[in-house]
């Protein structure tokens, strides 16, 4: 974020806050096949690292990939996770859930031609059965690159806020 | 309480949908199991270094275990003596001291009082620091996995683990140094009594098929079969269960261990290469059960799956909630890539995101919250699958069941819970020491099945 980069012009920002839209929509729909055929890339990394609480004076470094991580996906591995829902035999989505997504704060830079660095607030609002309600906020670092008339992210860091998880699982893309 | 025979029933391998609810229940609970065994608090190799600390928790008390330069262990209650503030909120980290914010008592890596501030002029030096050290914890390690216990009367963790020791060390006591947790850990709320998943870890072969149809579907390999419970499965085959003294247990399925790993061709070499000094040193059962998949619960509240790796410590948090930590658990020997590439497979099965723990969030939450009925809460829960068929072995220590699917484990589980929750003290358990596994009446159960597998002519 220190680089001396621009954010992108207007229109290119409209078009990644359409397509991060879009994006939510097919997840809300559980379109998860095409959500991952037409945004995901193929060299995928989909990463949600685990972030101690560490006190200010601890010099070790962040987490990498390398280390303990909710998500640590390449391509085949998100597909096994997409295919899984798919199976029909996914009692704690049957009947489905409800999950909504709030996506604010769509800041994007150009590092490449046709490359982007997009950093986006997330909000997931999660429902299921009759009355039980999760609420998720997350940081979300993406690179994107331009693919036919959209994008695909190839780079995709999901940091969440809450280090004990509310929730009885993380089973959503986000 | 007038005794637990209403709440668990050994006999007809029964419990009271009470030991899930009541708050009374919870209670005795905190007092006389959680108070009184040996609880999970980690690993060495989470505090190698002299000044290595985590915060974790036994039950519902927050603690801290710190490694002392002179190697050993220190573990106190995260809570100063002074007007009871939390002292530490890191994870984890390294330091000599632990400083409360409030009003800045400090405390040395072993727990005691060693600064407070002002304490000439405000304190007339008329404190005695002495007695105002952090509540110690006893604490002892059995090949490198590091326990707490409250209870000066309770028998050496040693003694605790008992017969389960024969077990852990087929996995634990292997050649190349046992096995090693990685952290940093996942944690997460959920909303059922910790007995749920405790009792689903130590015995819970039959859910597989049917919770985690779809992601058996989804890894393939060697456990597919199990997708949607087909009737042609030869299940007495396919392993084994067991349950022990002080209610510690696991099933297995043989030749398993990394059959949930997708990407597990550094684990395969592993066990390849290894399997041979394991029978070498520990005999060929217990080479057996270094290759199986284990699904395993230390009593009360710690289970793990030796295989699939992920390593869980279920901390209560009343009757109708726990916080789960998850760790995976990787074998020392392993090459650093082999350990990541573990990691990623276990947290990816069994993380809070895993393709299989997933499945189980709701039959934990919904199995305990069905009792707000008061109707629903006065029946009863049943475990009697293959009873009967299971008893004393020649080989195995402990009561042996005939298949992994079965609920051998879970009446060992209750039986424990059952003696430890009537029993006014350790005295009291070590006086059952003797006759604890009569409830199995089948004693020739192994003899006269072993017997009859020799006598079948072999093809």
């Amino acid at each position: 974020m220190t680089q001396a980069r621009k954010t992108v012009g207007m229109e290119l920002h409209h078009a990644i806050v359409s397509h991060y839209s879009a994006e939510a929509r097919m997840l809300q729909n559980q379109q998860y096949r095409e959500w991952f055929d037409t945004v995901i890339a193929e060299d995928i990394h989909y990463w949600m690292p685990v972030y101690e609480q560490r006190f200010v004076r601890d010099r070790r470094p962040e987490p990498t990939p390398g280390d303990a991580a909710i998500y640590n996906d390449d391509y085949g591995e998100l597909k096994q996770r997409v295919d899984r829902l798919l199976t029909g035999q996914v009692w704690m989505e049957d009947p489905p859930s409800r999950i909504r997504y709030f996506v604010t704060n769509v800041e994007a830079f150009e590092t490449a031609p046709g490359e982007f660095e997009v950093f986006s607030n997330v909000l997931v609002h999660r429902n299921r059965r009759q009355s039980e309600v999760y609420v998720h906020t997350l940081g979300r670092e993406d690179k994107l690159r331009k693919a036919g008339e959209g994008f695909k992210v190839f780079n995709r860091k999901l940091i969440l806020d809450a280090r004990v998880v509310q929730d009885k699982n993380l089973y959503f893309f986000a | 309480m007038n005794g637990s025979a209403a709440l668990v029933d050994n006999a007809n391998a029964s419990q009271s949908r009470r030991v899930f609810w009541d708050q009374d229940v919870y209670q005795l609970e905190l007092e006389r199991i959680f108070s009184r065994c040996w609880l999970m608090l980690g690993h060495d190799s989470l505090v190698p270094k002299s000044g290595d600390f985590i915060t974790t928790y036994m039950a519902e008390d927050r603690v801290i275990l710190s490694r002392q330069p002179d190697g050993s262990l220190k573990a106190f209650i995260n809570s100063c003596t002074h007007r009871g503030n939390q002292v530490c909120h890191a994870d984890s980290g390294s330091a000599k001291a632990f400083v409360c914010n409030y009003h800045g008592w400090v405390f040395g890596q072993d727990g005691a009082l060693v600064d407070v501030p002002m304490e000439e002029r405000c304190y007339h030096n008329d404190l005695d620091k002495s007695k105002l050290g952090l509540t110690q914890i006893r604490v002892e390690t059995y090949k490198g996995f590091i326990f707490g216990c409250h209870d000066p009367e309770a028998p050496s963790l040693e003694e605790y683990l008992g017969d389960f020791c024969w077990y852990l060390d087929s996995i634990w006591d292997t050649p190349d140094g046992g096995m090693e947790l990685l952290g940093p850990p996942l944690k997460s709320t959920l909303a059922c009594n910790w007995k749920v998943p405790t009792e689903n870890f130590v015995g819970d072969g039959y859910h597989v098929g049917w919770t985690h149809a779809a992601a058996l579907q989804m890894i393939g390999g060697e456990l597919s079969g199990l997708s949607g419970n087909r009737a042609d499965m030869p299940f007495d085959d396919l392993g084994l269960q067991f349950t022990v003294r002080h209610g510690h247990g696991f099933g297995l399925i043989h030749n398993a261990a990394s059959s949930i790993h997708v990407k597990r061709d550094g684990y395969v070499k592993y066990m390849d290469e290894t399997r041979g000094a394991v029978r070498e040193k520990l005999g060929p059962e217990r080479e057996m059960l270094y290759v199986g998949h284990w699904n395993t619960s230390i009593f009360p509240n710690c289970s793990f799956l030796y295989g699939t790796n992920t390593f869980k410590i279920w901390h209560p948090r009343g009757p109708h909630e726990i916080e789960v930590w998850t760790y995976t658990m990787v074998p020392k020997g392993a090459d650093a890539e082999t350990k990541r590439s573990m990691q990623r497979e276990a947290i990816r099965s069994f993380g809070t995101a895993g393709t299989l723990e997933s499945d189980d969030g709701e039959n934990m939450s919904s199995a305990t919250y069905n009792n707000q009925g008061v109707i629903t809460r006065r029946g009863r829960m049943n475990s009697s699958m293959g009873l009967n068929r299971e008893g004393p072995h020649p080989v195995f220590p402990g009561i042996v069941g005939v298949s992994f699917i079965g609920e051998t484990s879970y009446r060992g589980f209750y039986r424990f819970w059952q003696e430890m929750i009537d029993a006014p003290d350790w005295a009291a358990v070590k006086a059952g020491d003797a006759d604890w596994d009569k409830m199995w009446t089948n004693r020739n159960f192994w003899p006269d099945r072993l017997a009859a597998q020799q006598a079948e002519p072999q093809d």
